[in-house]
């Protein structure tokens, strides 16, 4: 019975990580129609900036608003520099299934080296904003610490903060509309491009906290956010690409039984157990969790 | 159609002058291959970066600043010594191929001091390193099956086999931990199994066993390691596995307020790393370890004043070490091979200096060498350890005993082998 | 017909010279090379044809690596029939992924076969059998004695890989230019108009996957035989990013280009090599160096030849005529 409750409240923990990282990319796909890879470069460059902010200042939350910042601009600048480039040339053609993903993939991979030059491959750590001992109650220590507590809540108070700027602002309306139906928004006076962009900062800033809060408990490397790219967009397939809660929902399931297989079953089984979740939520509903009859396709 | 075949076309010629102009290098030949009048070139294949990359990523740095205090020095019968560093991140096929480059392409003389068990054992055979004739001194692995002079003809150990330091770790537990429920965790690929292996012949009973695959130690996963540790209630628990996995071991432990005695294995047990990774000193304080060399702290010991003192000099920022520590040893070790090879070295020749003076060798380490034309094993030894509240290693029970045993079934016994003294000024002058 | 099996031939003599006259390193580098011709068609097939985006042929190469050396060690069969193992088994696999992922498409499927590319190779640690990290070994044997003391164990491998990599081509040449290959490319471009025409786009997008899957099978039995071993480290999502990557550059829809691919993906970490310790070397640079380039090469032609350098051959040609 512990064990199940432990397996729980840290498969929520780790889902909402998750969580933010499959936000990330259902903003950018519902806004451009592209699946963004380089969010796990950009979130990996955005969090070894935070880091450096972290360990002069000592601060994590210095480091992780330093962070976010660097997330958003990074964000806006691969919308505006590289995707305009990007669809301006390499729209027809066999090539134009598999371009975006390739370029991205590059993208990616471009961001690492450059990170690595930099910074080097060696492990770094900052100091955890919350104590990693778990909870005493009574006689037993669960591994639930104060630190999945924080995560979980910070996750929470993000998205609280996303639904409040989509549903209740201007600039959450401008959001959505661009991203339904394009061509209708521009005709109602909404700058569609800048708007696309601005979508893209957010996701670059909610990007750099998902690798901030990782980077809490694990230590950063040019690679230390892969499997938090591999796994946000399991969770974003899972939960149906073109809604945000379903991708908060289909992290939150993954996170969940992930971390079952792994307490239960084996850990060498932990990633294969991601592909039969991911296949068997596809066999059933292939548009996803949350996906509704009427689906843009294409 | 036509358009079809002139694309196609144009692909053939593009391509066969692409080959061609990759195939199209012809190489002089080499008296010796790597031994030129001025230079030997030796090769390494070490992680440099990645999961097990802390701590083990000193020691290519350490072997070449000791190589150029030598080179300063004269040299070997007047030839620089030339390290080339490969970093396999701790992959066997990374190590296969980074070690046709060094073979193939950089064309070196000797490997010196390629790391870890499985990596060795896919290069040596995927590469044919018996077969080509290459010398691989001083593997920094402790798989007991490379002792084996029939498979290894051409391969030497430096470290004691994880057999023997299985077997010198079960007589401690037997004589200080009677009576204790005993847990071990180690990497489950033939360098843990090795222990086990050992340990099992030993008699050795654990209550708890984990068991862990290489490349999957974090936080998370050590979080399993130590729910069952601690659901089994041992006392004492055994760590088989590389530094990396030691520190979220011991930390989670921490975390989980979870405090047995430690055994750490020789492989996972520095420190200072431990300390890097984020392993608190409490925790640290009181954990036993086997280990084979005087503390890297110890400055009463000759060869580690010397070896601090060319660090200094040769490795400036990097803080003196049990990785440092061992590099040095090894640049110590290989210097002495390679001058033992004569003053017209053939990779034969090495390997028959090996064989026949190798076990003279000056090296830090307390334990007699075994090096002789039937066996390539090195040394043979351990004392047992403890870490105190500095995270310095002291002697168990004040001075070192010495344990030196097999990989067989041999006894463990207490040896009172004196190591030859260090060469002076560090700088070998044996022939 | 008759052309073209006179081409093969003729290039596999022109290989079978060159091997003979280059140093050991470069015949290990053909062989390698012929490796990734075979693991590029598969991509080729199923995405520049078929028009389904996979980032999981690695983990088809695992499959296939896996299945010969089983089958060569458990069964003690022949080398020849441990390829032809790889070969059937990973056909069988990708009939199986295929099926499921039937209904996907787009960012769907690439995900599925994300998972896929992580997940299965991880799945050797698990069970003994399988090896766990440090793999089974894969000997495919000493060259023929007739061949004399010069005739090193690499060049074996080169010709073994070479030969394979003939007929490999030959076939998917073949299958490409059939009327399977014309219906994969209308179903690529108008699924709809396809199935109005006729076409079971389901089952032909399955058969798409089961003779790509059977290719990387192949390769990675091919990948397998060069390395001496099967490990799980061997097939990483790195090596799936890579064929990707490789057959963008060569043009992903073009059979020929897939040598050029190949070629580039074995050239670039040595000419990183080269250019790394031109600039003065240091670890940072010979780990991050080729990285970096790969990625910048694979931006700009994405972006300006993102059919391959081949069809702005064409376009020239085009603008000539």
């Amino acid at each position: 019975m512990q064990k199940l409750l432990e397996t729980f409240l840290i498969g929520l923990s780790t889902g909402s990580i998750y969580a933010l990282m499959s936000l990330a990319l259902v903003l950018v796909w519902r806004s451009t129609r592209v699946v963004n890879f380089a969010q796990a470069g950009q979130a990996m460059l955005s969090t070894y900036i935070g880091f450096e902010i972290a360990s002069r200042s000592e601060v994590f939350w210095l480091g992780l608003l330093f962070a976010i910042a660097a997330g958003a601009l990074l964000g806006a600048g691969v919308d505006f520099f590289f995707m305009r480039v990007l669809f301006k040339h390499a729209v027809s053609g066999p090539a134009a299934v598999v371009a975006p993903v390739i370029a991205t993939l590059g993208l990616l991979g471009l961001i690492r080296s450059i990170v690595g030059l930099t910074w080097g491959g060696e492990f770094k750590s900052i100091k955890s904003p919350a104590s990693t001992d778990g909870f005493t109650i009574g006689e037993t220590t669960i591994p639930f610490s104060a630190l999945n507590l924080l995560i979980i809540v910070t996750v929470f108070v993000i998205l609280i903060a996303l639904a409040i700027i989509f549903q209740r602002t201007n600039l959450g309306l401008s959001l959505r509309a661009s991203a339904y139906a394009p061509e209708i928004a521009q005709l109602a006076g909404i700058r569609t491009a800048r708007t696309r962009t601005i979508g893209w900062a957010i996701a670059g800033g909610v990007g750099g906290v998902a690798g901030m809060l990782v980077t809490s408990f694990n230590f950063l490397s040019p690679y230390s956010l892969d499997l938090l790219l591999v796994f946000g967009f399991i969770a974003a397939v899972i939960g149906g690409l073109e809604s945000m809660v379903g991708s908060v929902v289909g992290a939150l399931i993954l996170g969940i039984a992930l971390t079952f297989i792994l307490n239960y079953v084996g850990t060498s089984l932990v990633f294969i157990g991601g592909f039969v979740v991911l296949i068997v939520v596809l066999l059933v509903k292939p548009d996803g969790i949350m996906a509704r009859g009427k689906v843009r396709r294409g | 159609m036509i358009r079809k075949t002139r694309a196609k076309g144009t692909w053939l010629v593009a391509t066969v002058l692409a080959v061609g102009s990759l195939f199209a290098t012809a190489l002089p030949a080499h008296a010796e291959t790597g031994v030129s009048s001025s230079e030997i070139k030796l090769g390494i294949t070490l992680p440099l970066t990645g999961a097990a990359s802390p701590g083990y990523n000193k020691i290519g740095n350490a072997m070449n600043a000791y190589f150029k205090y030598v080179n300063d020095n004269g040299g070997v019968y007047g030839r620089k010594i030339t390290l080339i560093q490969k970093n396999d991140e701790y992959s066997p096929q990374l190590s296969i191929a980074k070690t046709n480059e060094l073979i193939l392409k950089d064309k070196v003389f000797a490997l010196v001091g390629p790391l870890g068990t499985a990596n060795y054992t896919s290069v040596h055979k995927s590469v044919g390193l018996a077969k080509r004739g290459v010398p691989s001194l001083f593997l920094n692995t402790g798989f007991s099956g490379f002792a084996n002079k029939k498979s290894y003809p051409s391969s030497f150990m430096i470290l004691p086999s994880y057999a023997m330091e299985a077997k010198i770790i079960a007589k401690f537990l037997k004589e200080n931990h009677a009576g204790k429920k005993l847990g071990i965790v180690y990497q489950n690929d033939e360098f843990g199994i090795d222990g086990m292996g050992a340990f099992k012949a030993a008699g050795t009973k654990f209550d708890v066993t984990v068991a862990y695959t290489s490349g999957t130690q974090s936080a998370a996963t050590a979080q399993t390691w130590v729910s069952q540790l601690a659901a089994g209630g041992a006392q004492v628990v055994v760590f088989f596995g590389v530094t990396s996995a030691t520190a979220p071991l011991l930390a989670v432990a921490a975390a989980a307020k979870y405090a047995p005695q430690w055994i750490l294995g020789s492989v996972g047990a520095d420190p200072l790393t431990l300390r890097a990774l984020g392993v608190p000193l409490a925790v640290l304080n009181g954990a036993q370890t086997p280990a084979g060399n005087p503390s890297p702290n110890d400055t009463s010991d000759e060869y580690v004043k010397q070896f601090q003192e060319i660090n200094a000099k040769y490795n400036t920022g990097t803080a003196f070490d049990d990785y440092v520590l061992q590099g040095m040893n090894i640049g110590l070790m290989t210097v002495q091979g390679l001058r033992a090879a004569g003053s017209n070295p053939t990779r034969k020749k090495l390997i028959s200096a090996m064989e026949t003076k190798g076990s003279t060798f000056a090296s830090v380490a307390y334990s007699p060498l075994g090096y002789s034309k039937t066996s390539n094993v090195g040394h043979t030894g351990y004392y047992m350890a403890v870490m105190d509240a500095n995270g310095d290693r002291k002697p168990f029970g004040g001075k070192v005993t010495l344990y030196t045993t097999d990989s067989g079934s041999g006894p463990v016994v207490v040896s009172t082998f004196k190591r030859p003294a260090m060469p002076a000024k560090g700088l070998p002058s044996n022939s | 017909m008759g052309k073209k099996i006179t081409f093969f031939i003729i290039l596999g003599w022109v290989l079978l010279l060159i091997g003979d006259r280059v140093d050991e390193l470069r015949v290990y580098q053909g062989a390698q090379i012929a490796m990734y011709t075979i693991a590029l068609a598969s991509i080729v097939l199923l995405t520049g044809y078929s028009g389904q985006v996979s980032l999981g042929n690695g983990a088809m190469m695992a499959v296939g690596g896996y299945a010969a050396a089983l089958t060569l060690n458990n069964l003690g069969s022949p080398v020849w029939f441990a390829f032809v193992m790889a070969v059937v088994v990973s056909a069988l696999f990708g009939a199986f992924l295929g099926a499921a992922a039937a209904r996907l498409s787009g960012p769907y499927l690439a995900g599925t076969t994300l998972a896929l590319a992580v997940g299965l190779p991880e799945i050797a640690n698990q069970f003994a059998f399988l090896g766990g990290v440090p793999g089974i070994l894969f000997d495919v044997g000493l060259p023929p004695a007739r061949f004399g003391e010069e005739f090193t164990q690499y060049k074996w491998f080169f010709w073994i890989a070479t030969f394979i990599a003939l007929i490999a081509l030959f076939i998917t040449s073949n299958i490409l230019q059939s009327r399977y290959g014309r219906t994969w490319r209308a179903i690529r471009s108008n699924s709809l108009a396809a199935e109005l025409s006729g076409v079971h786009s389901g089952r032909m997008k399955i058969l798409a996957f089961t003779i790509s899957s059977a290719l990387a099978g192949l390769a990675g039995a091919v990948l397998a035989m060069t390395i001496s071993l099967v490990a799980p480290g061997a097939y990483t999502l790195a090596l799936s990013f890579a064929l990707v990557t490789g057959a963008v550059l060569a043009g992903v829809s073009s059979l020929p280009g897939v040598v050029f691919g190949a070629l580039i993906l074995v050239a670039i970490p040595e000419v990183a090599d080269v250019l790394a310790n031109r600039w003065g070397g240091g670890e940072n640079l010979n780990n991050y160096l080729p990285g970096l380039i790969v990625s910048v090469l694979l931006i700009l032609s994405v972006i300006f030849t993102p059919n391959g350098p081949g069809e702005n051959l064409r376009k020239h040609h085009h603008k000539k005529m």
